[in-house]
């Protein structure tokens, strides 16, 4: 079925390989930087080499956005064969993406572009992409993704608060994590904030607060788990909630490297929709 | 003054009574020090009480009270505030029950004081939980009973009921080794009994000889090193003064002078009976607050402190900052914490105010009732975070209209577990029960050296040598940290943990430090690592273990 419009989304989606090649959906990578050196988020490096570069390199990468002639390009070769397109990205609380796309579009004369900030980051920007891949118009796919933006969330489990504390989008204060420590936080992206819901001191006692302040938060309409390099404890987690849910598919996602350098390795997260 | 027959004892002999006391306790703190049986440097008993009685004693030397009764009270009060450690909170709760025993009375007949003396044994026996034989509760109760027997007697009098109750206290010191197997092993009496004993002997000896002589008295005065000082946030409007005085009047009434007091500053204590009162407030104003009591009677030991400037040479010394935002569930968190890297730490996790001490100086429940009253929140965690705290703690509750909450943190590891599951938006009971089962699970590991030769839990252990305790129990004794540390970590059993965090003391070296490093990685490679510059004193390496 050849669907009218194009959804357009960021390499900050998290979006599983099999969910773009079935809907066809369009991803813009972001940029990480190592030094002067420049990779475009999950094209001209995989995520495992990412991983494995970031704990060989003493200084942390940089992120950056997609420039505006990045998002016109994708434009104009859309315009093609759409008569529009639903552009989901990243919040703007957390990045500059949004805005680039927004800029993007408008010169693309005569192709309507419906920009949506997503206010999150990670699978659930996925998720928005598969409701609207599944609308029979833009205006029902827009309507649609935007209902829901108010009930992503982002459960994070940061193994390490160096990266994210560097990445300068948390201060210790914020996290209530003003100490020496190296405390485990426990991070939730929702309402365009991140907010500190619990510290941990050790990553066994973490993971099963973590699932717990999940439970408080269903019921959900979607579900999935994030790992940055920790597979295993990804499949623990999935497994735990498939059988609790037994009514909802629980894929597993990797956190890629624009959102990696942030998180830092060994993080785990729980990304949903809540009902 | 020469002892008579028909003397009794009233106010100014009481007042002179309770300066021997002082006196001699002050010449014999060090020996009841010696007496600790953990053989760690740690709150010391004499001190303890030293500072307990100076307290206890402090509001007594201004007065010029008539009755036995107002002395009593001034003292029982004083100590109170003054209470540190457990020996001093039992010696506080001991003047207490004498203070009401006496109540009304102007003098007290023989009998009476043998009476007082008892009734003084059974409040301390009823403010303690669990009370235990062999300790300075026994020494109470059998210096209250000699004095009894002493006080039925034919031909009785003052000085040989006070000779008989230190007799009595004496002979239960002496006994207290008997009683219980912890001085048994140590080969040491029971220092809170002892210094009981020494107070009852200071008594005795005011009563018997003439007054004590001024050189003495000068030395009584000589105030104890400050044990423990408090930093505290800066509170909205800045400190203003700290104004403390007596006001020596007629028919004053405390209530009344409080109400006015309040009105013009916080952190207001006013306390005392009609003819006199103490006064504490922390005010913008003191003139005004001066003026007021002025009109009630005569201003005695007036003192006018400039806390801003106090408190600034505590953060500039400190480089913290001063600055929160307020908690949504309306709790302030107040630590005692030494060591400036621990400050910092407990600083960072949220911690309010911190009252400086813990170790070696154990604050008084005055330093935790000047912190709980600095900060900005009605309900306030108190963590003593060190089991020689706990009672001085306690006994916070109930002095100030704020409700304090004690977790009974025994350990700086045991702090920092409550202080990290303390969450702000989370109401008191269930931030309560948090902090209390996180501290319980995290386990304790400090490593000093022996303060004397002893024997402890079975552990035979020299001065100096290096000694292991985990959760407060002497369990192993060596010549070096690393191996000290090696073998407490294979007693708790490395496979039940993953992270041990290694707070490091002032004393401790580079070398000491990487040394034990490799060692815990080395010997149990499952544990994470996790450096922390403490900076406490006397500990070199204190360890969490969770």
């Amino acid at each position: 079925m050849k669907r009218s419009f194009a959804v357009v989304t960021d390499s900050t989606a998290d979006l599983p390989d099999e969910w773009r090649d079935r809907y066809g959906i369009e991803v813009v990578p972001l940029k990480v930087l190592f030094g002067t050196e420049t990779f475009r988020d999950r094209v001209d490096m995989t995520d495992e080499q990412f991983f494995a570069r970031l704990a060989a390199s003493s200084a942390l990468p940089k992120t950056s956005a997609p420039s505006p002639g990045e998002f016109a390009e994708v434009y104009r070769r859309l315009a093609k064969d759409h008569d529009g397109c639903i552009s989901i990205h990243i919040g703007e609380q957390l990045s500059a993406t949004a805005e680039a796309a927004r800029v993007g579009a408008s010169s693309v004369v005569g192709f309507p572009v419906n920009v949506v900030d997503s206010q999150t980051v990670s699978m659930p920007i996925a998720f928005l992409c598969r409701v609207a891949a599944e609308s029979p118009t833009l205006a029902d796919a827009t309507e649609a993704v935007q209902r829901r933006v108010p009930k992503c969330r982002v459960l994070a489990l940061l193994d390490t608060l160096r990266y994210i504390e560097m990445g300068g989008r948390v201060s210790r204060a914020q996290a209530m994590i003003g100490t020496m420590l190296d405390l485990k936080p426990l991070l939730l992206v929702a309402d365009r904030e991140i907010k500190s819901v619990d510290r941990v001191r050790t990553r066994s006692r973490a993971i099963p607060r973590m699932v717990e302040f999940f439970r408080t938060e269903m019921p959900v309409e979607t579900l999935a788990v994030m790992h940055a390099q920790a597979p295993d404890e990804a499949e623990e987690i999935a497994s735990e909630l498939r059988r609790e849910l037994p009514d909802l598919d629980v894929p597993i996602g990797q956190i890629g490297c624009v959102l990696g350098t942030h998180t830092g390795p060994k993080a785990l997260g729980l990304v949903y929709l809540k009902a | 003054m020469a002892a008579t027959k028909a003397m009794g004892v009233d106010g100014p002999l009481f007042k002179r009574a309770l300066l021997g006391s002082l006196i001699w306790l002050g010449t014999n703190h060090e020996e009841v020090n010696r007496l600790n049986v953990f053989p760690v440097p740690d709150g010391d008993t004499g001190t303890n009480m030293l500072l307990t009685l100076q307290s206890a004693v402090e509001d007594v030397k201004e007065s010029n009270a008539a009755e036995v009764s107002k002395i009593a009270k001034l003292a029982s009060h004083g100590s109170l505030m003054g209470a540190r450690g457990n020996s001093g909170v039992i010696l506080s709760q001991i003047f207490r029950g004498f203070a009401r025993a006496v109540e009304g009375k102007s003098s007290l007949t023989p009998a009476e004081l043998a009476a007082a003396f008892e009734e003084a044994a059974n409040a301390a026996y009823r403010a303690v939980n669990k009370p235990t034989e062999g300790t300075i509760l026994t020494v109470a109760r059998e210096a209250g009973r000699a004095a009894a027997a002493a006080a039925s007697g034919m031909d009785t009098n003052v000085p040989r009921v006070i000779a008989a109750a230190a007799a009595g206290a004496r002979a239960a010191v002496l006994k207290t080794p008997s009683q219980l197997q912890i001085l048994r092993d140590a080969g040491v009496v029971d220092a809170g009994g002892y210094g009981l004993q020494l107070i009852l002997e200071g008594m005795l000896k005011t009563v018997e000889e003439s007054e004590p002589a001024a050189a003495m008295l000068a030395e009584a005065r000589k105030p104890i090193s400050p044990a423990s000082q408090v930093s505290l946030a800066l509170p909205e409007g800045g400190w203003g003064y700290c104004t403390e005085f007596l006001i020596e009047g007629m028919n004053l009434d405390t209530e009344l002078i409080r109400g006015q007091i309040e009105a013009l500053g916080n952190s207001v204590l006013v306390v005392g009976e009609p003819e006199l009162v103490k006064v504490h407030v922390h005010t913008d104003d003191p003139t005004s607050v001066i003026n007021l009591a002025g009109g009630y009677g005569k201003l005695l030991k007036l003192n006018v402190g400039d806390m801003s400037t106090q408190h600034r040479r505590i953060l500039e010394t400190e480089g913290g900052t001063a600055t929160s935002a307020p908690r949504p569930n309306g709790i302030g968190i107040v630590a005692v914490v030494a060591g400036r890297g621990l400050v910092e730490i407990f600083r960072g996790l949220g911690v309010d105010a911190i009252i400086e001490g813990g170790q070696t100086m154990n604050p008084s429940t005055q330093d935790m009732l000047t912190a709980i009253e600095s900060v900005p929140y009605d309900e306030v965690v108190l963590l003593p975070n060190n089991g020689n705290v706990i009672p001085a703690a306690k006994q916070v509750i109930g002095l100030t209209k704020k409700k304090v909450h004690v977790v009974e943190t025994h350990s700086v590891p045991q702090g920092v577990s409550a202080v990290v599951a303390f969450r702000p938006e989370r109401p008191a009971d269930e931030n309560l029960r948090a902090m209390k089962a996180e501290a319980e699970r995290v386990q304790t590991i400090e490593v000093t050296h022996a303060v004397r030769d002893t024997r402890s839990n079975g552990v035979k252990v020299k001065k100096g040598d290096v000694i292991g305790l985990i959760n407060d129990r002497l369990e192993f004794a060596g010549a070096d940290y690393a191996d000290v540390i090696k073998q407490a970590l294979g007693k708790l059993g490395p496979d039940a943990y993953e992270l041990v965090t290694v707070y490091r003391g002032q004393q401790a070296t580079d070398a000491e430090m990487s040394r034990l490093e490799s060692e815990i990685r080395n010997n149990y490679p499952s544990l994470e690592v996790e450096v922390q510059q403490g900076g406490q004193q006397h500990y070199p390496f204190i360890l969490s273990v969770e």
